[in-house]
C-alpha cells in the first residue's frame, strides 16, 4: 500500500511546482503595529532615507524572514560584503533569492541603497 | 521630496519647463537607478523618481513640470505598464487609514498602502476586507488600477470595493470621483495609471471574519463536472490544474467560527527529492512517463484544513518570482478553455511544470474590469519561471485565449492592441476619449499604452 501524502507535501508540492510560500510562513509581523527602525545608528542616517527603508527594507531585515541578513548583525553582514559593496547593489537592483528587485523601494537610489547597506551593516555607527 | 526645498523645487521646476523633464533636488541624480518588475521580466531606466509626500506636492509638480511620468506602485505588473525613459512617480508615502466609518464598514486609505499591511490595521477596527488577490504586496492604487481580482463567483474585483477615489489629473487638478458620477466611477478605478494618479480611496469592507480553507486533490475532470455548483455553494473555490497529469490541487475557503488553527492529517512529511522523484521530474521524460507519474503522486495527496483570519488565508507571498498570464473568458467556456491549454501542453511537449491556476470571478461594471458585463468570468493562468524565456510557452497558448473571447489581465503578459480590445470590452472607446480628455499630451503614456490605446 502506498504511503499516503501529508498536507506538508501539499505545501512542498506547490513551492516546487508555483515557487510559492505559505502565507502564514511568511507573513510578519502579525500585529499591525508600524516598524520602528531599531536604535543602530539611526542618529546618523538621514531621516528620508530611514523613512524608505521603514517601509520597504525593513519588513524582512528586522525579523530576518526567508532568510534576510538582520539589521545589526554585523558579522553576517561583513560577510557579505566581502563580496563587495557593488556586488550587493547589483543583487539589489536584480533581486535575489527571496528579496525582490529595489527591494520594493520604488523611490530608492543608488545613493539610498549605499546608505540602507551601511546603516544595517552598523557601519554608520 | 522631503529633502527638496521649495525654492529648489520651483527653481528644478523652471528648469523642467525649459527642458522638458524636472532634473531632481539637486543633488547628482547624472543616472538614476535603473527599475525592475518584481520578475525582473520587465526593466527601465528612468531619468529620475519622485518620491511624494502630499498631495501638495504631486499637485505642484503635475503643474510645474513636463515629460513623461509613470506611476509605480510594489512592481508586481507583469505587463510593461511601468517602464519610461520619464519619471517614476511613487506614492508610498501615502499610505494607511485617513479614516474609517464603523457603520458603513468603510475606510480612507492613502492609495500607496500595500494591502498585505492593511489586514492588521482593518482588524483592529473591527473590519476585512471583502476579498483578497493570491499575492497582496501590491499597493491599492496599483491593485484597483489593473483590475486585480481574487477569487469568487460572487465577489467582484478589487477595483469594485471602492466607493469612492481623489485622482490627481496630468494637469495637477484635483477629481473627486464618486457614485454621484457612477459612469465616471467605473472608469476610473481600472485606470492602468492612465488618467492621472490616485491619492486616496474609500473601501467598502465588512465586520473583521475568519475564513477555513480546505485543500486536496482531485480527478480535473470529476472537479470541471461540478465547478459550477462547488463555485456557488463555497465563498471562494478554484482548482490548480497539474499539467501533465489528470489532477488538480483543489482549494475552497468559506467562512466559520471555528477556532483558528491547522490540521495536520497523519501522514509522514514527504521530502523534496522524494516529492521530485514521484513527479518523475528526471531529465527529458516523455508525456506519457510524466503523466503516469504526476497521476501516481496526485492521488496520494491527502486533503487539509486550516482557519485563520480572513487576510491570512486569502493571500500567500511568492519566494520565487515568476512571469504570468492570465485571461478571463466567459464562466460557460472556461472549462472547455481550460482543457485545450492542458491538451495543448501535453500534445506539443511544452516543458512546463507550473500549476496553473482556474476559478471565476464576480461580475462587475468597470468599464475595463476583465469581468465587465453580466456574468462571471472564469479567470485562467499560467507561469513561467522568472529565469526562464516565458514567450515561447505564452506565445502558444495566448491564442488560445483569444479563440474563447479572453479579455487579458492589466497586469499580466499579453500583446492585444486597441484593435482587438475595443472588441472585448464594449466601453474601451469611451476610456480612450476620457483619457485624451484628462490627458491630451499623452504624458502618462508609454509605449505599451501608446499602443493600447492607439495614441
Amino acid at each position: 500500500m502506498k504511503k499516503p501524502i501529508s498536507h506538508l507535501f501539499i505545501l512542498a508540492l506547490i513551492a516546487l511546482l508555483l515557487s510559492a510560500c505559505s502565507s502564514i510562513a511568511s507573513r510578519n509581523p502579525e500585529s499591525g503595529e508600524q516598524f520602528m527602525p531599531p536604535t543602530l545608528s539611526t542618529a546618523i542616517v538621514d531621516e528620508e532615507v530611514m523613512g524608505k527603508w521603514s517601509r520597504s527594507c525593513a519588513l524582512c531585515h528586522i525579523t530576518g524572514e526567508a532568510g534576510a541578513p538582520v539589521v545589526g548583525d554585523t558579522v553576517e553582514w561583513q560577510r557579505r560584503l566581502q563580496k563587495g559593496e557593488e556586488a550587493i547593489l547589483n543583487n539589489v537592483a536584480e533581486g535575489i533569492n527571496s528579496m525582490p528587485p529595489l527591494g520594493y523601494c520604488m523611490a530608492c537610489e543608488v545613493s539610498d541603497f549605499r546608505a540602507m547597506i551601511a546603516y544595517m551593516a552598523g557601519l554608520n555607527q | 521630496m522631503k529633502q527638496i526645498s521649495r525654492r529648489t523645487f520651483l527653481a528644478s521646476s523652471v528648469r523642467a519647463a525649459l527642458f522638458g523633464a524636472y532634473a531632481g533636488s539637486g543633488a547628482a541624480f547624472a543616472k538614476s537607478a535603473s527599475w525592475n518588475n518584481w520578475s525582473g521580466g520587465q526593466t527601465c531606466q528612468p531619468a529620475g523618481r519622485y518620491d511624494i509626500g502630499s498631495e501638495e506636492e504631486l499637485t505642484s509638480l503635475l503643474r510645474n513640470t513636463l515629460g513623461p511620468i509613470r506611476p509605480v506602485g510594489s512592481g508586481h505588473s507583469f505587463s510593461p505598464l511601468v517602464p519610461t525613459d520619464g519619471h517614476l512617480v511613487v506614492i508610498d508615502q501615502l499610505n494607511g487609514i485617513l479614516s474609517s466609518d464603523s457603520e458603513k464598514n468603510q475606510v480612507t486609505l492613502g492609495a500607496g498602502s500595500r494591502l498585505g499591511d492593511l489586514g492588521a490595521q482593518f482588524d483592529k477596527i473591527g473590519q476585512g476586507m471583502i476579498n483578497l488577490p493570491d499575492i497582496d504586496r501590491q499597493t491599492v492604487a496599483g491593485a484597483i488600477a489593473t483590475g486585480t481580482h481574487g477569487t469568487g463567483v460572487t465577489l467582484q474585483a478589487l477595483s469594485s470595493f471602492i466607493t469612492s477615489l481623489r485622482l490627481v489629473t496630468p494637469n495637477g487638478s484635483i477629481m473627486d470621483i464618486d457614485s454621484n458620477d457612477e459612469d465616471l466611477l467605473h472608469a476610473a478605478r481600472v485606470n492602468l495609471g492612465a488618467l492621472g494618479i490616485v491619492t486616496q480611496v474609500t473601501m467598502q469592507n465588512r465586520e473583521a471574519y475568519k475564513l477555513k480553507k480546505r485543500e486536496w486533490a482531485a480527478p480535473t475532470e470529476d472537479i470541471l463536472a461540478n465547478f459550477d455548483e462547488l463555485a456557488a455553494n463555497h465563498r471562494h473555490f478554484e482548482i490548480f490544474p497539474l499539467v501533465y497529469s489528470d489532477y488538480s490541487l483543489v482549494l475552497s475557503i468559506d467562512e466559520t467560527d471555528e477556532p483558528i488553527g491547522e490540521v495536520e492529517l497523519d501522514a509522514e512529511p514527504t521530502s523534496d527529492s522524494s516529492i521530485a522523484e514521484s513527479l518523475g521530474l528526471s531529465e527529458n521524460p516523455t508525456p506519457a512517463e510524466r503523466l503516469r507519474q504526476s497521476n501516481e503522486t496526485a492521488s496520494r495527496i491527502q486533503p487539509s484544513e486550516s482557519v485563520d483570519i480572513s487576510h491570512k488565508i486569502l493571500s500567500n507571498i511568492r519566494n520565487s518570482r515568476f512571469n504570468e498570464m492570465e485571461y478571463s473568458v466567459p464562466a460557460e467556456v472556461g472549462a472547455e478553455c481550460l482543457r485545450e491549454i492542458l491538451k495543448t501542453i501535453y500534445d506539443r511537449a511544452i516543458d512546463v511544470n507550473f500549476v496553473l491556476e482556474y476559478r471565476y470571478v464576480g461580475a462587475d461594471d468597470d468599464w475595463l474590469s476583465m469581468a465587465y458585463g453580466d456574468h462571471p468570468h472564469a479567470t485562467i493562468s499560467i507561469h513561467r519561471a522568472a529565469s526562464e524565456d516565458y514567450r515561447p510557452y505564452f506565445n502558444i497558448i495566448e491564442p488560445i485565449f483569444w479563440k474563447y473571447g479572453g479579455r487579458p489581465h492589466w497586469g499580466k503578459v499579453h500583446s492585444l492592441t486597441h484593435l482587438e480590445l475595443a472588441e472585448l470590452y464594449p466601453r474601451f472607446k469611451d476610456f480612450m476619449e476620457l483619457r485624451r480628455e484628462l490627458d491630451p499630451q499623452g504624458r502618462m503614456l508609454n509605449p505599451h499604452l501608446r499602443a493600447l490605446f492607439d495614441e
